[in-house]
């Protein structure tokens, strides 16, 4: 999944990964206070848990002040982590909480259109077409988007093309839309 | 405190449910229903599969009546005990004696507790326990003769009277030998109490779980709970599971039932809002 240049040289490495950047949703399930017997997020936990693990030691979190405490707490849970990696950014957001009549948000029919929108923009991944997402319709739609801004300017990257590594998750269990997914910058 | 039941030990954490298995004619709840061994152990599939961790087998009824002698007690449970113990090797066995003779036969049969619901009236029972390395329950009667209703009985503090009474008793099982995560008490419920000295001992259990001694509270279907809701045995499920949940906020371990499966609801509902148990699976409102 992660692409190296075929030494055993860390040195040569890190030249090869100049960033690492993850993104992960704000689901509060994700924090240890509100465990359960049985995960209802056994399968995002495990995506985010390798995705995190796939980032280095220190580790830059863009999120509003809800999403960094989860950003907090999957790091603090996680394996492990590359410690060859120069940079590494957690990016937290997700799409509509509106995608099924029993979501937080109820059911809004603009809302599959919406994060599908979103979901093209993240995977290509498309800077320009990421800072065009409506932030009144997000609102709207329950979707957590406020760094949105900030992951563009981060995949456009200081001269340098993102690459997406992965999609490690796509689903939208509850009627809210998560992601998970690693570029490399 | 770990408690150990014999070769079955359990975190501090976890409740248990102990299913009650009459090999009696005459219990004042089931009424014979067990009396027969294929009745009673198809009702040890039962709660078994209800979940209950453990199984208090009982061969005499608490309330006075015919005399049951030691050969007949044992005659009731010990070869039932080695047959719960051959098909149910995870199942803890407890047997509700208070006769040192029979509780070694059932140790010796493969029983796992010795449940003294008469408070230490034969002072052996302990050193049956400490031989097989058994567990004991160490209840409070107030020193009434086995098989007898209480009548009159004031305390100037009734738990205060428990409190004296199931310490002292556990120190006896301990310098019996008894291993101490193997010790258990018990108020007793109805037994040497009237209805108010059950309800104030309810009210006030924490007082015992904050001795560290792992509480086990037998309330199912009792008379306190009929008469303060004006309730005839049958009728008693709502009172007794209510009991129940004050119990288990109070912190008590073991409860001893008729109705696994209910009470098994009502003590993970107020562990989990006691904060000592997760709930089930959360997602409403944290997706």
């Amino acid at each position: 999944m992660i692409e190296r240049s075929g030494t055993s040289s860390g040195r040569e490495e890190r030249a090869a990964v100049s960033r690492r950047v993850v993104l992960i949703p704000g689901c509060l399930a994700l924090l240890p206070e509100y465990g359960s017997l049985t995960d209802p997020v056994a399968e995002l936990r495990a995506a985010v848990d390798a995705a995190t693990s796939w980032l280095g030691e220190e580790v830059e979190i863009v999120a509003t002040d809800q999403g960094r405490r989860v950003a907090e707490a999957v790091l603090a849970a996680r394996m492990s982590n590359d410690a060859d990696t120069e940079r590494s950014v957690l990016v937290v957001l997700n799409g509509s909480a509106c995608r099924t009549e029993k979501a937080p948000g109820f059911l809004d029919g603009r809302a599959e259109a919406f994060d599908e929108s979103i979901r093209a923009a993240l995977v290509t991944p498309a800077p320009q077409a990421l800072r065009r997402i409506d932030g009144g319709l997000a609102r709207e739609l329950w979707a957590d988007v406020a760094v949105l801004p900030q992951l563009a300017e981060l995949l456009t990257g200081p001269g340098a093309d993102a690459r997406t590594v992965s999609v490690d998750h796509d689903a939208a269990p509850f009627g809210v839309q998560y992601w998970v997914i690693r570029w490399e910058i | 405190m770990t408690l150990r039941l014999r070769k079955h030990s359990f975190a501090d954490d976890e409740t248990l449910m102990m299913a009650i298995v009459n090999r009696t004619p005459d219990s004042f709840f089931d009424k014979g229903a067990t009396w027969a061994e294929e009745a009673a152990f198809e009702r040890v599939r039962l709660v078994a599969g209800q979940g209950a961790e453990i199984v208090d087998i009982g061969g005499i009824k608490a309330a006075p009546g015919v005399e049951i002698g030691v050969a007949e007690e044992k005659a009731r449970v010990v070869d039932f005990v080695a047959r719960v113990r051959a098909e149910f090797p995870e199942l803890v066995i407890s047997v509700d004696t208070w006769r040192a003779e029979v509780g070694a036969a059932v140790c010796e049969a493969g029983a796992d507790v010795l449940n003294d619901a008469w408070g230490g009236a034969d002072p052996e029972l302990v050193d049956a326990a400490a031989q097989y390395d058994a567990a004991v329950v160490c209840t409070h009667t107030g020193g009434v003769t086995p098989r007898t209703r209480p009548y009159r009985v004031e305390y100037d503090d009734v738990m205060r009277a428990v409190l004296d009474d199931t310490l002292g008793y556990a120190q006896r099982a301990l310098d019996a030998g008894v291993a101490r995560e193997s010790i258990v008490i018990d108020p007793a419920h109805d037994f040497g109490k009237n209805t108010f000295h059950s309800l104030e001992v309810t009210r006030r259990l924490g007082e015992m779980v904050a001795t560290g001694w792992p509480v086990l509270v037998s309330l199912s279907n009792k008379d306190f709970v009929g008469e303060t809701l004006d309730r005839p045995v049958g009728e008693r499920l709502l009172g007794t599971l209510s009991a129940t949940s004050i119990c288990a906020l109070a912190g008590a371990r073991i409860y001893r039932v008729h109705q696994v499966e209910e009470t098994r609801q009502t003590v993970d509902m107020a562990w989990s809002i006691a904060g000592r148990r997760k709930p089930a699976r959360v997602i409403r409102g944290i997706q």
